[in-house]
């Protein structure tokens, strides 16, 4: 192994030294799992290399300031887990979209204000974590809801005022999160979504709810439903109170489907937006 | 499960095979040779149709040994008393010369060439001859002609003729199909095309309608059947061993010798005195359990008949898991109640890690946003049901912190789930 030069004059030295540690590390026991979180990163040039080590099958990059991600991350094909959790990125390439083992991809933490277009052509994708960003609906590429693999979809503390009805083909979706967005109302289709056992709506300007919700498992000891923070009319808000399988059995009655026609044509009063997320820190540029 | 020593109450049994009636007519017609000595005209019976109505029991239709006809032949030599004018050959019609020799036969006469089989144009042996339609027959050419011949083993059939099932049979030819018991007395019933005794034919008909035959009384039985020592009975022909009552299906038979293949000492009881000995009793089938007990949801159980609520199939020690007073194996526990990991998606194998609604396998717990495994003991915050180590928490944006904070404190309080 080189040895390091004993004196250096690049200003990055420091923080360069610690991703190469752990790279040159994985290099030699040939780790397939690359922990590079909290590493001071802000570019995939630091990490030398990196692009060269096709066997990992798991990157973990949270915690860095990578602003960008290049193309060629695509080619290390036997990437399974992708963790770019609380970095600084604003775009995205398409190519990730081709990668043929990627289940896992954490976005979290981000300053997404759209998807490249095409995006949602993953093949084996299971789990897509784009919380905390700037997305809303029509930052979302056409495909989007054409990822059929996907079991957990979260879009928590984004922008979405409306939640597209192309939702239901999400036909594997276990895990919906919407939490703290600008949601105004959801689609009805969100109740083709018979898998889906937890959904996260709380802090959105919801009022009333489809009947259509109704006919998911809302009140089973392994499903999780959360609606609070929102301006939900009196008759939901009261069965809300009472609990989960009361709301339930309330969206399945008669009695709320005449209640639901009547939001529809007379819709009640938007809420404002929701207070305190302006000062989202990744709305900074 | 056979029984070597039946002890059941008295059963009809067949006599020895002197005692039966068949055994007793043929001494009486003697041996072979006799046959010889003696003449049997056979009849020609009407082709009765057997075709049974209802599989009722037909009686055989039997040709008994005919009483003999003695045809008896009188050699007429030199019958100068007789005037030989008015006498004429029954055959031929002629005259007889005046020395020539006149075969009398039943009052009719021949000439000696005459008086020969109609088939053979031989004279009789021993002057037997056997007639049928008017026609006199050497034994060997009637039998050929005449005898019938026997379905089975294909021979001629000198003597008792069954006529039965459109064919004919040696009386020891006819048999049950099933049992092989000679049928000829005791009479058949034709079931699918097959002859079968009476017996048989129960049988056959109550395995039918899914029903079984007393080993007793050999009637079908309607009600519940009550097996003993490897049989089935009318529950009513038996008592209890401990209190004399009369019993019924619920009775229980209990082997006095627990582990024992044999099960000729074992006793029947009644319900009540039955449970009052203390045999445990399987969770699945009410029934006693006299050898190995798996004992489960506080329940005691036959090893075979522990088995998974969802596929049925037994454990035999295998692990199992519960849930709401059921048992299941691995596969359908996970496939019932999802303990698929939530990261690998796969049915868990091993150890289970549940919390926030997710189930992980244990190796594959982990902080959502370092990826880096956590225990039973590393504690973690919560993020949209996600778990986060308390490291990355405190990296999140203190803006996030705040306001997820809020949230936590304002959400409903609900009690932990419980962990299974």
């Amino acid at each position: 192994m080189a040895t390091a030069p004993s004196v250096s004059c690049l200003p990055h030295n420091a923080k360069m030294s610690k991703a190469k540690k752990v790279l040159d590390e994985a290099r030699e026991i040939q780790n397939p799992e690359l922990d590079l979180f909290d590493k001071n990163v802000s570019t995939f040039e630091e990490m030398t290399g990196l692009l060269n080590m096709t066997y990992i099958t798991r990157l973990t990059l949270s915690h860095n300031a990578i602003k960008s991600v290049p193309p060629g991350l695509a080619n290390l094909s036997n990437l399974e887990i992708i963790n770019l959790a609380n970095n600084q990125i604003e775009e995205l390439p398409l190519s990730l979209s081709s990668m043929p083992k990627l289940r896992i991809l954490n976005l979290s933490i981000n300053k997404l204000y759209s998807l490249p277009r095409g995006f949602g052509a993953f093949p084996v994708l299971e789990v897509l974590d784009l919380t905390y960003n700037n997305l809303k609906e029509d930052a979302l590429p056409g495909n989007f809801f054409l990822m059929g693999t996907l079991r957990a979809l979260y879009l928590g503390d984004n922008d979405f005022e409306y939640l597209p009805p192309e939702i239901k083909n999400l036909k594997n979706l276990e895990i919906l999160g919407l939490r703290e967005n600008d949601l105004l109302e959801l689609p009805k289709e969100i109740g083709e979504l018979t898998r889906l056992k937890e959904l996260h709506l709380q802090g959105n300007r919801l009022t009333f709810l489809p009947p259509d919700l109704g006919q998911l498992d809302m009140s089973s000891n392994k499903a999780a439903f959360r609606l609070e923070g929102n301006k939900w009319i009196p008759p939901i808000a009261d069965q809300l109170q009472l609990g989960i399988s009361h709301l339930q059995d309330y969206l399945k009655s008669e009695t709320y489907r005449i209640t639901y026609n009547r939001c529809l044509t007379n819709k009640p009063e938007a809420p404002p937006p929701c207070e305190g997320k302006p000062k989202k820190t990744c709305r900074t540029r | 499960m056979m029984n070597p020593r039946d002890a059941s109450p008295k059963i009809p049994v067949l006599g020895a095979i002197e005692n039966s009636l068949l055994a007793q007519r043929r001494a009486s017609k003697g041996s072979k040779d006799d046959i010889n000595s003696s003449y049997y005209q056979y009849e020609v019976y009407d082709n009765v149709p057997l075709t049974p109505l209802n599989n009722a029991p037909l009686s055989l239709k039997q040709n008994l040994e005919s009483p003999i006809q003695p045809s008896k032949l009188t050699w007429v030599v030199n019958l100068a008393s007789m005037s030989r004018d008015n006498m004429l050959c029954s055959k031929c019609g002629e005259g007889f010369e005046p020395q020539e020799k006149i075969v009398n036969s039943t009052g009719q006469l021949w000439h000696q060439q005459c008086f020969v089989c109609a088939q053979c144009f031989r004279e009789f042996a021993d002057g037997v001859f056997y007639e049928y339609d008017g026609r006199k027959y050497c034994e060997h050419d009637f039998h050929v002609l005449f005898a019938p011949c026997c379905q089975k083993c294909g021979g001629f059939i000198i003597g008792r003729v069954i006529k039965a099932m459109n064919a004919s049979w040696h009386a020891e030819c006819f048999l049950c199909e099933m049992c092989k018991q000679e049928l000829a007395d005791t009479g058949f019933i034709k079931n699918s095309g097959r002859a079968l005794c009476h017996e048989c034919n129960a049988k056959v008909k109550a395995r039918g309608l899914g029903k079984y035959i007393c080993h007793k009384c050999h009637a079908m039985i309607d009600d519940q059947p009550l097996k003993f020592r490897g049989e089935v009975y009318h529950p009513y022909h038996f008592n209890c061993s401990t209190c004399g009552v009369e019993l019924d299906a619920n009775a229980r038979e209990v082997r006095n010798r627990p582990g024992l293949a044999k099960n000729d000492t074992n006793e029947l009881y009644c319900l009540r005195c039955h449970d009052k000995m203390g045999v445990p009793i399987c969770g699945a089938c009410r029934r006693p359990i006299e050898e190995r007990v798996v004992t489960a949801l506080g329940k005691h159980w036959h090893v075979e008949h522990f088995v998974c609520a969802k596929c049925e199939k037994p454990f035999f020690g295998h692990r199992h898991y519960e849930k709401k007073g059921l048992a299941y194996c691995e596969t359908h526990y996970h496939q019932l109640f999802g303990n698929l990991c939530h990261h690998c998606n796969q049915v868990i194998a091993g150890d289970v890690f549940t919390a926030l609604n997710k189930a992980w396998c244990v190796h594959h717990f982990a902080c959502s946003v370092c990826d880096q495994k956590m225990n039973q003991k590393t504690k973690f915050y919560e993020c949209d049901l996600k778990p986060v180590c308390k490291k990355c928490y405190e990296k999140f944006p203190k803006e996030l912190r705040n306001r997820l904070r809020r949230q936590h404190e304002a959400a409903p309080r609900r009690a932990p789930t419980p962990v299974e």
